[in-house]
C-alpha cells in the first residue's frame, strides 16, 4: 500500500524531479541559435541589396 | 503539366495574391505575426502543458526539439524536390531554393539535434548514443555541410548547380531513412508519438509549436532564397539566362 502510494504520488509530477536546468539550456540554445541565424540572414540580405 | 502550372501561376487571382504578398507592409506584418505566435507557443509549451508522467518537466524540451527536427526533414524534402526539378528543367530559381533549403536543413538539424542531446542526458543518461536515429541524422548533417562546401568550391554556376543537384538527391535518400529508422530498428530513440498516445493538452502545445516553427521556417526560407537568387543572378552575365544543365554535364 505504501509502495502504491509512492507510485501514485509520482504520477502527475513525473518520476524525473526538477530538470528545469535542461529545459532552460535547450530553449536558450534554440532561441539563441534561431536569433543568430536571423541576424546572419538580415546582414546578408542588406549586403545583397547594397550590391544591387 | 508545366504549362498548366505556369498558366495558373500567371492567372489573375494568383497574381493578385503574389502582389499582395510582395508588399513590404504585408511582409513585415507576417514577421510580427510569426514572432507573436512563436512567443505564445513557447508560453503554452513551458507553462500550460502538463508535465510528463515519467519525464516530468524535462519533457517540455519536446515542444522545441520535435518541430526543429520536423523542419529539418521538411527542408531536406524541399532540397530533394528542387534538385530533381533542376535536372529536368534547369532554373536559377530551383537552384536558389535548393541552396536555401539545404542551409536551413543544416541549421534546424544542428539545433534540433543539440536539443535532443540535452533531453537525452536526464532521460537516457547520456548526451549521445550511436542509436540508428541519431546516427542517420549525424550523417545527414555532415553530408549537408559537404553539400554547402561543394557549392562554394565550384566557380561555374551551371556546373555547380548540376553537381549540387546530383549530390543533394543522394543526400536526400537519408531523409526517409531518418524518419523510418525508429520503426525499422527499435532501439533507444522512441517511435513517433501521435494524438492517440499523447495527452490532449500536450498535443495542443505541440501543434502550436509546430505552427510557430513552421512560420519561422517560411520567413527564413524566403529571405535565404532571395539572397541565393540575387547572388546567382549577379553571377550570370545575362540576368534572364537559364542554366543549361544537360550541356554542363556533357562538358
Amino acid at each position: 500500500m505504501n509502495a502504491l502510494h509512492t507510485v501514485l504520488a509520482a504520477v502527475g509530477e513525473g518520476r524525473i524531479r526538477g530538470g528545469w536546468e535542461y529545459v532552460k539550456a535547450a530553449y536558450g540554445i534554440c532561441w539563441t541559435g534561431l536569433s543568430l541565424y536571423a541576424l546572419s540572414l538580415w546582414i546578408r540580405s542588406r549586403r545583397s541589396e547594397d550590391v544591387k | 503539366m508545366a504549362g498548366m502550372l505556369k498558366r495558373l501561376w500567371n492567372s489573375a487571382p494568383v497574381a493578385a495574391v503574389r502582389a499582395f504578398a510582395a508588399h513590404p507592409l504585408v511582409q513585415r506584418s507576417f514577421v510580427v505575426f510569426t514572432v507573436a505566435v512563436f512567443v505564445y507557443a513557447a508560453w503554452v509549451g513551458l507553462t500550460q502543458a502538463p508535465p510528463d508522467r515519467e519525464m516530468g518537466d524535462v519533457q517540455r524540451i519536446m515542444y522545441a526539439h520535435v518541430p526543429m527536427v520536423q523542419m529539418m526533414l521538411l527542408a531536406g524534402t524541399i532540397l530533394f524536390v528542387c534538385s530533381v526539378l533542376y535536372l529536368f528543367r534547369a532554373s536559377w530559381r530551383t537552384d536558389a531554393l535548393a541552396e536555401a533549403s539545404a542551409e536551413l536543413a543544416l541549421v534546424y538539424g544542428a539545433i534540433g539535434t543539440t536539443l535532443g542531446a540535452i533531453w537525452g542526458r536526464p532521460t537516457w543518461g547520456v548526451y549521445w548514443a550511436w542509436d540508428p536515429r541519431l546516427t542517420t541524422v549525424a550523417i545527414l548533417l555532415v553530408a549537408l555541410a559537404g553539400y554547402l562546401a561543394l557549392r562554394r568550391f565550384v566557380d561555374d554556376a551551371e556546373r555547380r548547380a548540376v553537381w549540387a543537384s546530383v549530390t543533394a538527391i543522394i543526400i536526400a535518400a537519408d531523409v526517409p531513412i531518418i524518419y523510418f529508422s525508429v520503426k525499422w530498428w527499435k532501439s533507444l530513440h522512441q517511435v513517433q508519438s501521435n494524438p492517440r498516445t499523447v495527452d490532449p493538452q500536450m498535443v495542443h502545445a505541440l501543434r502550436w509549436n509546430i505552427t510557430a516553427f513552421f512560420l519561422v521556417f517560411i520567413v527564413f526560407l524566403v529571405v535565404r532564397y532571395r539572397i541565393a537568387l540575387a547572388a546567382r543572378l549577379r553571377e550570370v552575365t545575362v540576368p534572364d539566362a537559364q542554366p543549361r544543365a544537360r550541356e554542363a554535364v556533357a562538358s
